[in-house]
């Protein structure tokens, strides 16, 4: 591959090569079954249970807490579609919020196909949700919320603790899809009692294919994959034991080095929002205040730019060496814009013309030169095709 | 297929658009198609001459294929007969760019369409200036700029839960998105003094610019307000405090909703 400039950490994070190093024993040496009774079975039991215990050590959970999955987005399916089925006769009203990533969008979309009531909960102009408005979309029937803990588009932090204190002893769970969160801010579920959250193992630079829901103890949910009863009944299949091990390892790693890492890929993503907001003209900051108390993830940078559309920044990057992300529709299967930034305020011609950066653990301080180094040339071109631009320059002072 | 799956020539026009640009002279007359709301938004000129297309440009908004369209098919109908241009279809642009991705066919792929409109419209003398977007009814009369009065439906709902009709204190709408009604100048001014206190406002006006004195007008163009023109707001939405609002798009005649926490009507 040339060289490219990575700067959508966001969809995808390459696995760190400790990671790499602690799964290939895995594979050939430690290959058994872990339900087997023989001696190579009894290894791989022992090195589930390590793995098992490393990952729940890095979220402050109880090792029995934590499932394994082929992904987040597997999580997702077992924590909301397992817990409404299994907790319906208490009720069929579950909530959501207008900010969630599509996978959580879609299960929903199931529920109400098979009889339950969903509320979107609404978002502020930087996409948080208000736990006040969500307290009030509470009925009798209300079962579940689920919140993910930061947003995957546009990086805004909620206020999952406090959402969590408030629906704690009312017998309505709370689920959070953390992944878009995870090795970026701590997630400590021993101090924000959520009731199940979604993990992915390569947003901590794990391997891809690998996921965990953290159930905590007393939350009852039913199985959606049935079989041979791996994982206390609620995740068959044999499990995937290099990648666990690979997640056990990423989840090590960042404890060790979160604090630094955040505190450098911040930096990162500051300076390259004070320089595209400093030097193109029209652009604008999508999201919550990039201070530290802002409350919006450190590697996220989310900008929409007047009068140019996204997927024509993202080809035109493309072609400059630059990975990046948008919001716009026309680079969705749906060709839908992003619903996120439109339940943040934003009219459809603002939002097709948002562009996502995320850094991570590779990305470098002249990453950043060598985005600068194109972007503004972007966006002038195809402000010059633009009829929406022309229109506004034009428009007589 | 991703939708950045193009050929090779869709890249290629993408990279190098021909014959971007506008066109003026007696002669010249303007094709609008898509919207906004879309993602895609296309204008192509045609100065003609003897009943031929003596020359094209074309601007758009939009992803790779709506540019490479645009830019194809200026390339295939220059000097044309307008009768012969009209025949040219969305799919002989496609074939033209040797085809484009199943999703880009309908929604990216409007050039013919704007080419034909342009047609249309200089066989019946529309101007560049009275072009309206289509699909609208046809007008040569552009909506006047004067104020609309204001029918909202159930304004009064939201009274105390959204809806100012007067604004003592700018600071309890900090943070909040923002929507000023443009009721004249007391209202433009109120919306650029806004900025000061939350990041998202927008002005929303009937007319195709706001019914602000000049002045004013240029007040609003260099500041932060969010200029929002031929949007007329029908219906306030949210549970017991504003949280959505229904606005008419008078150009394209469609609805869609804005995401509002305030709406400030000015008596």
């Amino acid at each position: 591959m040339r060289d490219v400039v990575y700067a959508d950490y966001q969809s995808s994070k390459p696995v760190d090569p400790r990671v790499v190093e602690a799964m290939l024993p895995y594979f050939g040496g430690t290959f058994g079954n872990a339900a087997s009774l023989h001696a190579v079975g009894d290894d791989a039991t022992a090195a589930l249970e390590d793995a098992r215990a490393a990952v729940a050590r890095f979220f402050g959970a109880q090792p029995q807490e934590i499932l394994f999955t082929s992904g987040a987005t597997e999580a997702n399916n077992l924590a909301i579609i397992g817990y409404a089925q299994r907790n319906r006769r208490k009720g069929d009203h579950v909530i959501i919020t207008e900010a969630e990533h599509i996978s959580v969008l879609n299960i929903a979309k199931y529920l109400e196909k098979n009889g339950f009531k969903v509320t979107r909960a609404p978002i502020d102009l930087y996409g948080r949700v208000s736990p006040k408005k969500l307290r009030a979309r509470i009925t009798d029937e209300t079962i579940l919320v689920s919140v993910g803990w930061a947003s995957n588009e546009i990086g805004t932090i909620q206020p999952i603790a406090e959402i969590a204190e408030m629906l704690a002893g009312s017998g309505v769970a709370l689920h959070t899809d953390a992944v878009a969160a995870e090795g970026l801010v701590p997630i400590d579920t021993s101090a924000v009692p959520v009731s199940l959250m979604s993990l992915s193992a390569n947003d901590i630079y794990g391997p891809r294919g690998l996921g965990a829901l953290y159930v905590r103890k007393g939350a009852q949910v039913a199985p959606v994959l049935l079989g041979g009863g791996q994982e206390r009944g609620l995740r068959s299949g044999t499990e995937d034991l290099a990648s666990i091990a690979g997640m056990a390892a990423a989840a090590d790693i960042m404890a060790a080095e979160m604090p630094a890492e955040a505190a450098r890929i911040g930096a990162i993503r500051d300076r390259l929002a004070e320089r595209v907001l400093g030097e193109i003209p029209d652009s604008h900051l999508n999201g919550a205040p990039l201070e530290p108390s802002g409350g919006r993830l450190p590697n996220n940078a989310h900008f929409r730019f007047d009068g140019v559309e996204g997927e024509a920044m993202i080809l035109s990057l493309r072609d400059e060496g630059v990975a990046a992300a948008t919001g716009s529709a026309c680079s969705s299967k749906t060709l839908e814009p992003s619903h996120t930034l439109i339940s943040c305020g934003l009219l459809h011609e603002e939002a097709h013309g948002s562009l996502e950066f995320t850094f991570g653990r590779f990305s470098k301080v002249d990453d950043v030169d060598r985005i600068m180094a194109v972007l503004p040339g972007v966006i002038a071109r195809l402000r010059v095709l633009s009829p929406l631009y022309k229109a506004k320059a034009k428009t007589p002072a | 297929m991703k939708s950045t799956q193009y050929s090779e020539k869709t890249l290629e026009h993408f990279r190098n658009p021909r014959n971007v640009g506008t066109l003026e002279g007696p002669n010249v007359a303007v094709g609008r198609v898509g919207n906004p709301v879309c993602g895609d938004m296309m204008d192509i000129y045609i100065d003609v001459e003897d009943d031929r297309i003596k020359d094209i440009k074309f601007q758009t908004f939009g992803c790779g294929s709506a540019v490479a369209t645009s830019s194809m098919i200026t390339e295939l109908v220059v000097g044309m007969q307008l009768d012969e241009a009209l025949k040219v279809s969305r799919a002989d642009v496609a074939d033209a760019l040797d085809g484009l991705p199943p999703i880009k066919m309908h929604c990216s792929n409007l050039a013919a369409d704007a080419l034909h409109e342009a047609i249309k419209n200089w066989r019946g003398g529309i101007k560049p200036e009275d072009a309206t977007t289509t699909p609208v009814e046809k007008s040569c009369h552009p909506r006047p700029a004067e104020v609309v009065e204001v029918e909202i439906a159930n304004l009064k709902d939201y009274k105390g839960g959204g809806v100012y009709t007067r604004v003592d204190d700018q600071t309890a709408l900090a943070g909040q998105r923002v929507v000023v009604l443009d009721t004249g100048d007391r209202a433009a001014q109120l919306a650029i003094d806004l900025t000061d206190h939350t990041g998202r406002v927008v002005f929303m006006t009937t007319g195709k610019e706001p019914s602000v004195s000049s002045a004013v007008r240029s007040a609003l163009r260099l500041s932060d307000v969010k200029l929002l023109t031929e949007a007329q707001p029908l219906e306030l939405k949210g549970e017991s405090e504003l949280e959505r609002i229904r606005v008419h798009d008078l150009n394209e005649d469609e609805e869609y909703e804005l995401t509002a926490d305030a709406l400030v009507v000015l008596e």
